[in-house]
């Protein structure tokens, strides 16, 4: 017994926890200094995956509260059609395509980033959805109707500082100018479009597949009966 | 391994993109009201069917109604515009049951006054689809008043030996029925026989805007009307009432006023004015005429909004007329068009009413059934519109939806679209019901626009319409439902529900709040689905001082308006109540830290000392 704790606090106290919190802590280095805060996210290394990974999973965690706890006057969910996989799908699936996408375009064009930094980046990007969403739910259940302004306002701006964050970091973790980075992030949210096209397109196709050879089935059952 | 992991996630894939969705229409349910999301849910029944009501019913002398396009009523007496058989059939209501009092095929007229139905040089004492007719309670001293002299000598048009019926029975005096019987029952069966020759001839009315009257404009193969003649008013009972009648004789373009023995007072034709076009024919479907015995006319072809007239006929001008919404799309679309592109585009004009009814304070209820259904869907369209004396529209729309029938028409049972009111009713509460034709449904409405319950269903059940055309009400609590198909009357009478939700309202509309909230509690037992209900209980509450529990009315319905100020209250209350601790952790936010910073420093001190 006395080993399994000693072990948990070895490993809160190791270095590696240490390197952890402290790479979690850079994202509020980054989202103040969005250029020089993404280029050495990843060309100095002070970024990791496991705090990228933390970071994305309370991104989620911010979608699900505040889905569940802002206050009804701002927050439109009917609870009969939430479904708690899509929800988090429709963050995990985009995010996970716009990496790929993007991923897919900068080894074309020069890009110097890897899908790990690109994945790094992007998910420390979201660190300002957290910061804001979070006390944003708490104050949307102490505000009236006309003050709920600023939960919406307060969360636009939340997103607006995101994209602007993806932006920047994704001119410095490919080493791009401002028109490259422009350009390359727009190219890759048409890459997106693509790929869901594709997707779309594969598992339409299977359906029709499969219906074809259910509709034999049933065509040749029937015969035969 | 990994490959069959993927396989099977995509197989799920699969099967889940093939699951259909559920949806529950608004066709699952006869009597429903919509939640704050939209969706159709059920509520008890706040009508329902007394009885139904055919011609027959009455009498074999009535026979079949075909095509009535209208109803009115004035204390006990019930008028059925009984269209296609140009004529109108009066009943007298007295406890439950309906008599016959006389059917009205033509109105006497005085030697002076003839003049006055002159249709091209011809006498025209009866009427060709009447359309509409309108009662008022008028003593005699004021009618002689207003309008002067009309009795006199009674001009006996000269009889025509050429004139279709065969049967003149020229004896048919008012006490004789028998002959009179046969008489209207020939006819009847004629013209049931037309409409029974082209099938659905009478439902052809349908596709069409709801212009009243005028619907099925005498279809294809029907022939044009003639002009009956010499039939006789059938009497059955002897009434003496201080009623002025004004019958909207659609066909013949004229309003004919008179009094209850049906001596022609004056009547309102030709309407002159540079606005109306030299060879306009003036088609008076269905009009009100108020306190200063001002006519307002809903005339078939104006689309500029209500005809006014003065008590003598003349034309004064518009009234209502709705403003034409040109959508920005359309603007640019209009201006890349060439010139003749345009001239056959679609012309933007604005709607045109198929019906009005006046309220008990003099205001006016307009509907009108000819709005395209996305103008409905963004709400710019308002198919039903209270009108004050300038014309504007001070209908108020506060609901979650505005008033226009059914929020989600759907497609269902091959009938589309969305909803068209053809007629309203007001009560006293200021409540409102509209009739949809489309779906045979009528939609109750609160005086802030709230839905209070829909009901009925197209079909030709009990309770179920095929093409209603009008809708009155007898007392407070019980409405009858025209049916121009079917020809029957349907009479509802409301529930205990109904009654609980219109007491509570009619209390509320008062200012006693509280005993409308106890009402509410009643109706909450019937039907958990009554939002208004939450509402009005919140409403109390909040003035009761109860803001959480108000909060928690309000949020069930999820009324933010509401809810915002129970909550401003509540907020007040919790901070006022508790300022000590607010005070007391604020201070302590700031004077612990620097407390422990100058514990720190003088530790510092005292070890480097």
């Amino acid at each position: 017994m006395s080993n399994i704790i000693s072990k948990i606090l070895g490993f809160f106290s190791g270095a590696g926890f240490k390197n952890y919190l402290k790479s979690l802590k850079y994202s509020l280095y980054m989202i103040l200094h969005p250029f020089d805060g993404s280029w050495d996210l990843v060309h100095e290394k002070r970024g990791t995956m496991a705090a990228a990974h933390t970071i994305v999973i309370l991104t989620l965690l911010t979608n699900i509260w505040d889905t569940r706890f802002a206050n009804f006057m701002v927050n439109h969910t009917r609870w009969s059609e939430v479904n708690i996989i899509m929800k988090l799908a429709s963050i995990l699936v985009p995010l996970f395509i716009w990496v790929l996408a993007n991923w897919c375009l900068t080894t074309l064009f020069d890009g110097k980033g890897r899908f790990k930094d690109i994945y790094m980046a992007t998910a420390y990007s979201f660190t300002p959805y957290v910061l804001i969403g979070i006390p944003m739910i708490f104050v949307s259940n102490v505000v009236t109707l006309e003050e709920s302004v600023f939960y919406t306002y307060f969360n636009v701006f939340a997103l607006i500082w995101c994209v602007f964050l993806i932006l920047c970091a994704m001119m410095m973790i490919h080493d791009y100018g401002l028109a490259g980075g422009l350009l390359s992030t727009i190219a890759s949210v048409a890459g997106m479009a693509v790929i869901m096209f594709i997707i779309l397109l594969f598992f339409s196709l299977i359906g029709d597949a499969i219906a074809y050879f259910v509709s034999i089935y049933k065509e040749v059952a029937l015969r035969m009966g | 391994m990994k490959k069959r992991i993927a396989t099977i996630l995509l197989l799920i894939c699969l099967v889940m993109t093939s699951i259909p969705t559920a949806y529950a229409g608004e066709d699952d349910w006869y009597t429903y009201t919509y939640n704050f999301w939209g969706d159709a849910v059920a509520s008890p029944d706040a009508y329902s069917v007394e009885r139904v009501l055919y011609g027959r019913s009455f009498g074999d002398e009535v026979g079949v109604f075909l095509s009535p396009e209208s109803l009115f009523v004035i204390d006990d007496i019930m008028f059925v515009v009984d269209t296609k058989n140009n004529r109108i059939v009066e009943l007298q209501w007295t406890e439950g049951e309906f008599e016959l009092i006389r059917i009205i095929n033509k109105v006497h007229v005085s030697v002076d006054k003839k003049d006055e139905l002159l249709i091209g040089d011809e006498v025209v004492v009866t009427m060709l689809q009447p359309g509409d007719v309108f009662v008022r309670a008028i003593d005699k001293e004021t009618r002689e008043k207003v309008y002067g002299k009309y009795l006199g000598p009674e001009y006996i048009p000269p009889k025509k030996e050429t004139t279709e019926p065969a049967t003149t029975d020229e004896d048919a005096s008012e006490g004789d029925t028998e002959d009179a019987d046969s008489s209207a029952g020939t006819s009847d069966s004629e013209d049931a026989d037309d409409a029974s020759d082209d099938g659905d001839g009478a439902t052809d009315g349908e596709g069409d805007d709801g212009d009243g009257a005028t619907d099925g404009d005498d279809g294809e193969d029907t022939p044009a009307p003639v002009q009956v003649k010499d039939v006789e008013n059938v009497i059955k009972k002897d009434l003496n009432r201080d009623y002025d009648i004004f019958i909207a004789d659609t066909k013949n373009h004229r309003i004919i006023h008179c009094d209850y023995e049906l001596n022609v007072i004056d009547v309102l034709d030709n309407p002159k004015d540079e606005t109306l076009a030299e060879n306009y024919e003036f088609l008076p479907s269905k009009f009100v005429v108020d306190e200063a015995f001002r006519y307002y006319v809903q005339a078939t072809n104006i689309n500029a909004g209500l005809m006014e007239f003065t008590k003598d006929g003349t034309f004064t001008g518009y009234i209502g007329a709705s403003p034409v919404t040109v959508s920005f799309i359309q603007r640019i679309w209009r201006k890349i068009q060439t010139k003749a592109q345009r001239a056959r585009t679609k012309q933007y004009v604005p709607t045109e009413y198929n019906n009005v009814s006046m309220d008990s304070n003099g205001f006016l209820y307009v509907t009108t059934g000819s709005l395209t259904d996305a103008e409905i869907a963004v709400g710019n369209g308002k198919p039903v519109r209270k009108l004050n004396s300038m014309g504007t529209d001070i209908l108020i729309r506060n609901g979650n939806f505005y008033p226009i029938g059914d929020i989600h028409p759907g497609n269902s049972k091959s009938i589309s679209g969305a909803s068209a009111f053809v007629d309203v009713v007001t009560f006293e509460n200021e409540t409102y019901a509209c009739l949809d034709k489309t779906r045979g449904k009528i939609f109750v409405y609160d005086f802030q626009g709230n839905l209070l319950y829909a009901f009925g269903k197209p079909g030709m059940n009990e309770g179920c319409f095929q093409n209603p055309s009008a809708l009155v009400k007898l007392n407070e609590e019980t409405i009858a439902v025209l049916d121009r198909f079917c020809g029957t009357i349907t009479i509802f009478v409301m529930s205990d529900y109904g009654k609980l939700v219109n007491e509570a309202l009619s209390l509320y509309r008062v200012g006693l709040y509280d005993e409308s909230a106890d009402i509410w509690r009643e109706v909450l037992k019937y039907n958990g689905n009554c939002e208004l209900a939450y509402v009005g209980i919140g409403r109390s509450l909040l003035r009761q001082g109860e803001y959480k529990k108000a909060m928690d009315n309000f949020e069930i319905v999820r009324d933010s308006r509401n809810y915002s100020k129970a909550y401003k209250y509540y907020r007040e209350q919790v901070v006022e109540e508790n300022i000590v601790w607010f005070i007391v952790i604020l201070a302590a936010l700031i004077i612990v830290p620097k407390l422990i910073r100058k514990i720190i420093r003088v530790r510092k001190e005292i070890r480097e000392a």
